[in-house]
C-alpha cells in the first residue's frame, strides 16, 4: 500500500509544475486566470494589458505582476485568491465571472485591499463594499465589425460562426457579428454551432470543419479552443476574424482582422484611483470609444470597400447612429 | 437563406468527418483494448494521448524541428511506449492499484505536457499538420470516394488496424497468449507463458498507440496543440472498449456511434433545425453522444460476460 | 512393466527416475518442507499422501518449477535439473494437472491446449494442434470436442482436457493434484483406466489425493508426508487404510462418525418449488422442493456447480428466489431479510468460508460476534462489552477446542479447520433450528474433519434440522439420513441413506439416471 501511495505521489507532484511567479515592486497586483497566459484569447488580452501598464509605470521595479493561470477550478481559484490577499497584494483580480461568488465571500476580509473582476458590472456597493472594481466589454461592438467585414469578403455568401458556451462575452460579440453580418449583407447565410467548452480544441475543429463542408469560406469564433477552428479555415483558403487577442501571427494567411481587447487604459486607471485611496466601487466597459476594443490587421489584403465599410460602422457605433443590441431578438 | 446543399451532400460530408473524428478514438481504444484483454486497466491513456499530440506536433513545427510528420508520429509512438512502459512497471511489476495508477499517469501526462509546452513552445504551436491522401481510383467513386478515399493517412491506418487487431488476437501465439492472461493468469503460468512479459507486451503497445492517438489529434485532425487539447478523449476511448465488449469490431462500431452523433449533433446546430419553431439549446444537443452512450451501454448486457476475468487483477505465483 | 523403447507414444522421452533430495521449503512462518526426499521411476504411479497443510503442494510445486527450494536439489535420470518456472519443467518433460483446473473458460479446447506450445513460432496453427489433440484423445479414449469452449464443458471433460494438453505437451512425468475431488465415482473409474494406461506405456505418475481407498487402489507405491515431512515411504502390497490413515494423522482416526438413531420430529424447512438465478443470470434453480424434519440431515449430492450453492444462498436470503416457497418453522421466511432470517431460527456455515462466513483481519473475538453484535448481550449501554465479548469468545473456543493463541488473535493467522469450528461454534451458539452446513470439511484437516463432523451428528441428536451440502460423496454417506442428488439445478432423486449406492448416486450426479 504505501508502495502505491508513494509513485501516486511521485506522480502528482511531477505533474505539478511551478505556476506562480513572484517579483518584488512597490505595487502589486497578483491576478488568477482560467486559461493560460499564452492561450492567445481571453487571458493572454489582459495579462498583456498587465505588462503594458507595468512598463508604462517603469518596469518590474515600479509594479509587481503576479499571476496563477489554468484556474478551471473555481474553489482552487478561490483559495489562491485569498492566498494572495493575505500575502498583501494591492490589487487582486479574478478574471473569470465564475470567480464572482469566492470573490464576494473573501473581499469583507481585506477591506483594504483591492478587488476587481469580470466580465461583470456588480461592484458589490449594495452590499456595502467599496473596495470591488468591475469590468466588462462591450463584445457585441467589435463584433459588430468585424459582421460587417465578413458579410463583404465571403464568396459563397456562408459565414460560420464557432461558439464555445452560450454566456459571457462570447455571446455578446457573436450576437454583435450576427448583427453586422445582416445589417450589411441580408442574404449571407449564418451557421451558429458551439462546442460547450471553451477549451476542447478538437470540438472546435469539429465546428469548423463541420461548416466548411457545409460550404463555409469565412468563420470567427471566441475563446482559447478556436485555434483548432481558425487552423482548419486557413487550411481550406478561407478567412477569418478573430477577437480578444490578435492571432494573425499565428495564422497569416487567414486572419482578416482581429478585434483586439485592451485593457491597459482600464488597469491603468484603477491602479491610479487605488493609488490615491480609492479601492473600488467603479464598473469599466471596454468600448470602441474608450479604445478598450482596438482592431488590429493582419497580411490578408482588404479590398478598400471592406474597409471603408468597417471605418462606417465603427463610426457608427460610436457616434451612436448604430445601436448594437446585446440579444438578438428571437 | 437558402440553400442548395441536398440531403445527401450533407450525409457525404458528415460520413467523412465522422470516420476523420473517430480516428484518434479508435487509436486509443484499439491499443487500451489489448492491454485490457491481458488483464491491464490502463487509465492513463488520456495522459499518453496528451505527451503524443504535443511531442509530434513540437517536433515537426517550426518552434521545435521542422521535422517530417512520420518523424513526429514515430516520436509519438516512442513517446507512448515509454509511458506504457511506466504503466507496466508500476502495475504488473510494483502491482499497484491499477485504477490509481492510471490516473496518476494522466495526471503526469497532463502536467508534463503542459510543463514542456510552456517552456519549449510558449503559446499555441501550430503545426500544418497531415495531408489528406486521395487513394488513386478509389476516390473517384461516386460517393463512397469522397467518404472513405479521402482521408488522411492516419485515419486509413485506424481502420486498417481493426482487422489486423481481430487477426493478432487470433491468429497469432501473442494474441492467444494476451487472451489467456487476461482471463486466467494462473492457467498460462502453469502453460508456461511468462504473465509479466504478455502484460508488459500489451500495456506498451497500448501506449504506442495512444501515442499514435495523440499525434492524430494534434497532427491530423486539428493541426495545433493547445494545453489539455485531448479534454477527456483518452477516458471516452477507455469507455468505448467496455462499450465494444473488448472486441475490435465492436469497438469500432462504438467510436463511430460516438464521433456520429458528435457531428450529427453539430448539423442540428449548423443548419438550425427547429423543433415546432424553436431553435434546440445546443447544450442539449452536445449532451447528445454521451447521453447515447450510455444508453447502448445500458442495453449492451453482454458486455459483462466477455469482461476479461483478471482484468484489473495483478498476478503473483501461488496465490490460488 | 518396462516397454523396450525410451520413447514414449506422445513424443516425449522417458524420465526413468525424478527425485527430489533433500528439499526444503520456507514461508514466513512455516516449514512447508523439511529436508524431504521424493522419487517416482517411469512406469509407475507413485501416490503421495497427506493432509492439507502436510506439504505435498508445495513439493510438487517445487518440482513443477513454481516455487524454488531453499535448499535440496530435483535430478532427472542422475541430471541435476533448475526449474525456474514452469516453462522449464515443461520442457524437461514434467507436467501438471492442477487441483484448480488451469484452463482459459474463454479459448476453446484447440486454443487452450496451443497456448502451451512454446516452438510454433509467432503463427497459430490451429489446424495443426487440433489434429494431433484428436489423434492423442483417441488413442487414450478421452472423449473431448475440440471446438466447443472450455466454459461450456462439464467438470469431468474439463479435466479430461487438462489430460489430454499434459500429454500434447509431452509430458512423460504427469503430476495430479486432488484429479477426483470433483468427479463423480464413474468419472474416477474412466480416470484411472486412462491413468493405467499411461502407466503401462512408461509415464511417469505422481498422485495426489487423500482419499485412502483410492491410493489403495490405483498406486505402486505410497508417500505419506505429515507436517512438511516424509513419514515413510512403501509398497501398496496389503497395506490398511487404518494405517495409513495413522501414518497421515499421527494417531488413529475414526472415520465413521457415531450416528446414534434419532426419532425424526415434525418438518422445520420446506422448500418448495424454488427458483433462482446464478451470478450469470440463467436459471440455477429449477423448482426445487425439499423437506427436513427434526434430528435429521438431508445430504445435497451433486458436481459442483449443479446449483447447490444457489440453493443454499436462496434459503439463508443471500440470493433472491424469483419463484417458489420457503417455509421455516411453519412460517413463509423468502421475504424476510437475512437477520430476520437468522433470529428466526437460521444457521448458515457458508461454503467460502473466507469471503462469505468471516472477516480475516478481525480478531477471533470480533468475528465471533459478527451476527450478533447488536445483542444485548454484548453491550453496555451504547457500548460494547469487551468483558462479556471476551467471555464469550474464550467459551467457544474451549467448547469447540479451536486452537488459536487467543480472542485477540487475527483470524487469517488460524488454519482452515479452526476458522470453520469458529464459525460453527459461533452459528451453534445460536441455537438454531435449521443449520445450512455448505462443504463444512472442504480443506480442512482430517483431525477437524472429524470433530465437525462429530459436532452436526450431536447437534442432528439434539433435534436440529440439518441441510448438507457436499462434493465428497463419502461424507454424504456417512453423515446424511436422506440424500438429494442434485443436476443442472433440479433435484433429480431423494433417496434414503440405507437405500443408497455409490454407484446409483453416481449416475444421479452425472444426470444419467433418476430416482
Amino acid at each position: 500500500m504505501k508502495k502505491i501511495v508513494l509513485v501516486v505521489l511521485v506522480i502528482a507532484l511531477l505533474s505539478l509544475g511551478g505556476m506562480t511567479l513572484a517579483q518584488d515592486g512597490p505595487f502589486r497586483v497578483a491576478i488568477v486566470m482560467p486559461s493560460s497566459t499564452t492561450d492567445i484569447s481571453w487571458s493572454q488580452s489582459i495579462y498583456q494589458g498587465l505588462l503594458d501598464v507595468q512598463e508604462a509605470m517603469g518596469g518590474e521595479s515600479a509594479m509587481e505582476i503576479a499571476f496563477t493561470e489554468g484556474m478551471f477550478d473555481v474553489a482552487a481559484a478561490a483559495e489562491t485568491l485569498r492566498g494572495y490577499a493575505e500575502d498583501g497584494y494591492d490589487l487582486i483580480i479574478a478574471h473569470g465571472t465564475q470567480y464572482g461568488t469566492s470573490l464576494f465571500d473573501i473581499a469583507p476580509d481585506f477591506p483594504d485591499t483591492s478587488f476587481a473582476w469580470g466580465t461583470a458590472t456588480d461592484t458589490g456597493a449594495e452590499q456595502g463594499l467599496s473596495n470591488i472594481f468591475a469590468y466588462e466589454a462591450s463584445a457585441e461592438e467589435g463584433g459588430y465589425v468585424n459582421g460587417v467585414m465578413a458579410a463583404l469578403m465571403t464568396k459563397n455568401n456562408i459565414i460560420g460562426v464557432v461558439g464555445p458556451v452560450q454566456a459571457g462575452d462570447a455571446l455578446l460579440y457573436i450576437n454583435g457579428f450576427i448583427q453586422g453580418v445582416k445589417a450589411t449583407n441580408p442574404d449571407a447565410e449564418l451557421l451558429v454551432a458551439y462546442t460547450g467548452s471553451f477549451s476542447d480544441v478538437a470540438a472546435g475543429t469539429d465546428v469548423a470543419n463541420t461548416h466548411i463542408a457545409a460550404g463555409a469560406d469565412v468563420l470567427t469564433g471566441t475563446s482559447q479552443m478556436v485555434v483548432g477552428a481558425i487552423e482548419a479555415i486557413q487550411t481550406e483558403g478561407g478567412y477569418w476574424f478573430g477577437t480578444q487577442f490578435d492571432q494573425s501571427p499565428q495564422w497569416p494567411d487567414a486572419v482578416v482582422a482581429s478585434q483586439v481587447y485592451n485593457w491597459a487604459p482600464t488597469l491603468a486607471d484603477m491602479i491610479t484611483r487605488i493609488q490615491s485611496g480609492e479601492l473600488g466601487g467603479v464598473a469599466y466597459t471596454l468600448t470602441l470609444e474608450n479604445e478598450g476594443q482596438t482592431f488590429v490587421f493582419g497580411n490578408v489584403a482588404i479590398p478598400a470597400n471592406v474597409l471603408a465599410a468597417a471605418g462606417e460602422a465603427a463610426a457608427g457605433i460610436l457616434s451612436g447612429d448604430i445601436e448594437v443590441a446585446r440579444e438578438l431578438p428571437q | 437563406m437558402e440553400s442548395s446543399r441536398t440531403l445527401l451532400d450533407i450525409l457525404i460530408a458528415a460520413s467523412g468527418l465522422t470516420l476523420a473524428a473517430a480516428t484518434p478514438f479508435l487509436f486509443a481504444a484499439l491499443g487500451e483494448l489489448f492491454a485490457q484483454r491481458s488483464g491491464v486497466l490502463n487509465l492513463g491513456v488520456e495522459g499518453i494521448m496528451l505527451m503524443g499530440a504535443f511531442t509530434s506536433v513540437f517536433v515537426i513545427s517550426d518552434k521545435g524541428f521542422n521535422a517530417h510528420p512520420a518523424v513526429g508520429l514515430l516520436v509519438a509512438m516512442l513517446v507512448g511506449a515509454l509511458m506504457g512502459l511506466m504503466m507496466a512497471f508500476v502495475s504488473v511489476t510494483l502491482q499497484a492499484e491499477q485504477g490509481i495508477s492510471g490516473i496518476g499517469l494522466t495526471l503526469f501526462g497532463q502536467g508534463m505536457s503542459t510543463l514542456l509546452f510552456r517552456v519549449l513552445a510558449a503559446g499555441v504551436i501550430v503545426a500544418g499538420g497531415v495531408e489528406k491522401i486521395d487513394l488513386p481510383v478509389l476516390s473517384n467513386l461516386p460517393v463512397l470516394g469522397s467518404i472513405f478515399f479521402h482521408q488522411d493517412i492516419l485515419t486509413y491506418a485506424a481502420f486498417a488496424l481493426v482487422p489486423i487487431s481481430v487477426w493478432v488476437l487470433n491468429r497469432t501465439t501473442w494474441g492467444l497468449q494476451v487472451r489467456a492472461v487476461g482471463q486466467n493468469p494462473q492457467a498460462a503460468d502453469s502453460m508456461g507463458v511468462n504473465v509479466a512479459r504478455v502484460r508488459y507486451s500489451a500495456v506498451i503497445l497500448g501506449g504506442v498507440l495512444a501515442g499514435v492517438a495523440g499525434a492524430s489529434l494534434s497532427m491530423a485532425l486539428t493541426g495545433v496543440f493547445q494545453e489539455n487539447m485531448t479534454a477527456g478523449r483518452g477516458f471516452i476511448a477507455v469507455a468505448l472498449v467496455y462499450f465494444g465488449g473488448w472486441s475490435p469490431w465492436k469497438v469500432m462500431a462504438g467510436a463511430l456511434l460516438f464521433s456520429a452523433a458528435n457531428n450529427l449533433q453539430i448539423w442540428v446546430q449548423v443548419l438550425d433545425v427547429r423543433v415546432a419553431g424553436a431553435a434546440i439549446p445546443p447544450n442539449l444537443l452536445i449532451m447528445l453522444p454521451y447521453v447515447l452512450t450510455i444508453v447502448v451501454l445500458i442495453f449492451a448486457r453482454e458486455r459483462q460476460r466477455r469482461e476479461p476475468a483478471a482484468l484489473t487483477k495483478p498476478f503473483e505465483r501461488g496465490e490460488n | 512393466m518396462m516397454p523396450p523403447t525410451t520413447t514414449l507414444p506422445s513424443g516425449h522421452t522417458r524420465i526413468e527416475t525424478a527425485a527430489l533430495q533433500g528439499i526444503s521449503k520456507r514461508f514466513p512462518g512455516v516449514l512447508a518442507n523439511d529436508h524431504v526426499n521424493f522419487d517416482v521411476n517411469a512406469g509407475e504411479i507413485h501416490a503421495l499422501l497427506g493432509e492439507n497443510g502436510a506439504g505435498k503442494s508445495t513439493l510438487m510445486k517445487i518440482l513443477y518449477g513454481l516455487y524454488q527450494p531453499d535448499e535440496g536439489e530435483i535430478t532427472l535420470n542422475g541430471e541435476v535439473a533448475r526449474f525456474h518456472s514452469p516453462a522449464d519443467s515443461l520442457t524437461a518433460g514434467i507436467g501438471m494437472i492442477h487441483q484448480h483446473f488451469m484452463l482459459v473458460p474463454t479459448l476453446t479446447v484447440t486454443e487452450n491446449v496451443a497456448l502451451g506450445i512454446r516452438s510454433g513460432g509467432p503463427l497459430l496453427n490451429l489446424k495443426q494442434v487440433r489434429k494431433r489433440l484428436i489423434a492423442l484423445s483417441d488413442a487414450y479414449g478421452l472423449k473431448i470436442d475440440p471446438d466447443v469452449y472450455v466454459w461450456q464443458l462439464s467438470v469431468g471433460e474439463q479435466q479430461r482436457v487438462e489430460i489430454v494438453k499434459a500429454l500434447y505437451q509431452g509430458g512423460a512425468l504427469i503430476i495430479l493434484d486432488e484429479p477426483t475431488a470433483v468427479l463423480t465415482p464413474q468419472e474416477v473409474d474412466e480416470l484411472f483406466v486412462t491413468l493405467r494406461q499411461m502407466r503401462d506405456e512408461g509415464h511417469s505418475l505422481i498422485f495426489i489425493s487423500h482419499k485412502l481407498y483410492e491410493v489403495q487402489d490405483l498406486s505402486d507405491r505410497i508417500t505419506v508426508m505429515r507436517d512438511g515431512r516424509v513419514v515413510d515411504t512403501i509398497a501398496n502390497h496389503g497395506v490398511e487404510q487404518r494405517t495409513l490413515a495413522r501414518m497421515m494423522v499421527g494417531r488413529d482416526v475414526q472415520f465413521q462418525p457415531d450416528r446414534p438413531p434419532v426419532t425424526v420430529g415434525e418438518v422445520k424447512l420446506a422448500v418448495r418449488s424454488l427458483c433462482a438465478q446464478n451470478d450469470r443470470d440463467l436459471l440455477a434453480l429449477k423448482e426445487v422442493s425439499l423437506e427436513i424434519r427434526a434430528g435429521e440431515v438431508l445430504g445435497i449430492a451433486g458436481v459442483s456447480g449443479n446449483g447447490q450453492r444457489e440453493l443454499a444462498e436462496c434459503i439463508a436470503g443471500l440470493r433472491p428466489a424469483t419463484g417458489g416457497e420457503v417455509i421455516l418453522n411453519g412460517h413463509s421466511i423468502l421475504s424476510l431479510s437475512v437477520q430476520e432470517r437468522l433470529q428466526s431460527g437460521l444457521s448458515f456455515v457458508p461454503e467460502e468460508r473466507n469471503r462469505h462466513g468471516t472477516i480475516g483481519s478481525f480478531s477471533v473475538a470480533e468475528n465471533a460476534i459478527l451476527q450478533n453484535n447488536d445483542a444485548p448481550q454484548f453491550l453496555n449501554g451504547p457500548f460494547y462489552n469487551f468483558e462479556a465479548i471476551r467471555r464469550y469468545t474464550v467459551d467457544l473456543i474451549q467448547k469447540f477446542n479451536i486452537k488459536t493463541p487467543g480472542h485477540e488473535t487475527l483470524l487469517k493467522n488460524l488454519s482452515g479447520g479452526n476458522v470453520q469450528k469458529l464459525i460453527l461454534a459461533r452459528e451453534l451458539s445460536r441455537q438454531p433450528v435449521l443449520l445450512i452446513a455448505a462443504q463444512p470439511t472442504r480443506g480442512v484437516d482430517i483431525g477437524a474433519s472429524e470433530y465437525i463432523r462429530g459436532v452436526l451428528m450431536q447437534q442432528r441428536s439434539s433435534g436440529v434440522a440439518i441441510l448438507l451440502i457436499s462434493e465428497d460423496l463419502d461424507e454424504i454417506m456417512a453423515l446424511s439420513d436422506r440424500i438429494a442428488v442434485m443436476y443442472e439445478g433440479e433435484v433429480v432423486g431423494v433417496v434414503d441413506r440405507d437405500d443408497a449406492d455409490v454407484e446409483t448416486l453416481g449416475l444421479m450426479m452425472a444426470g444419467a439416471q433418476r430416482a
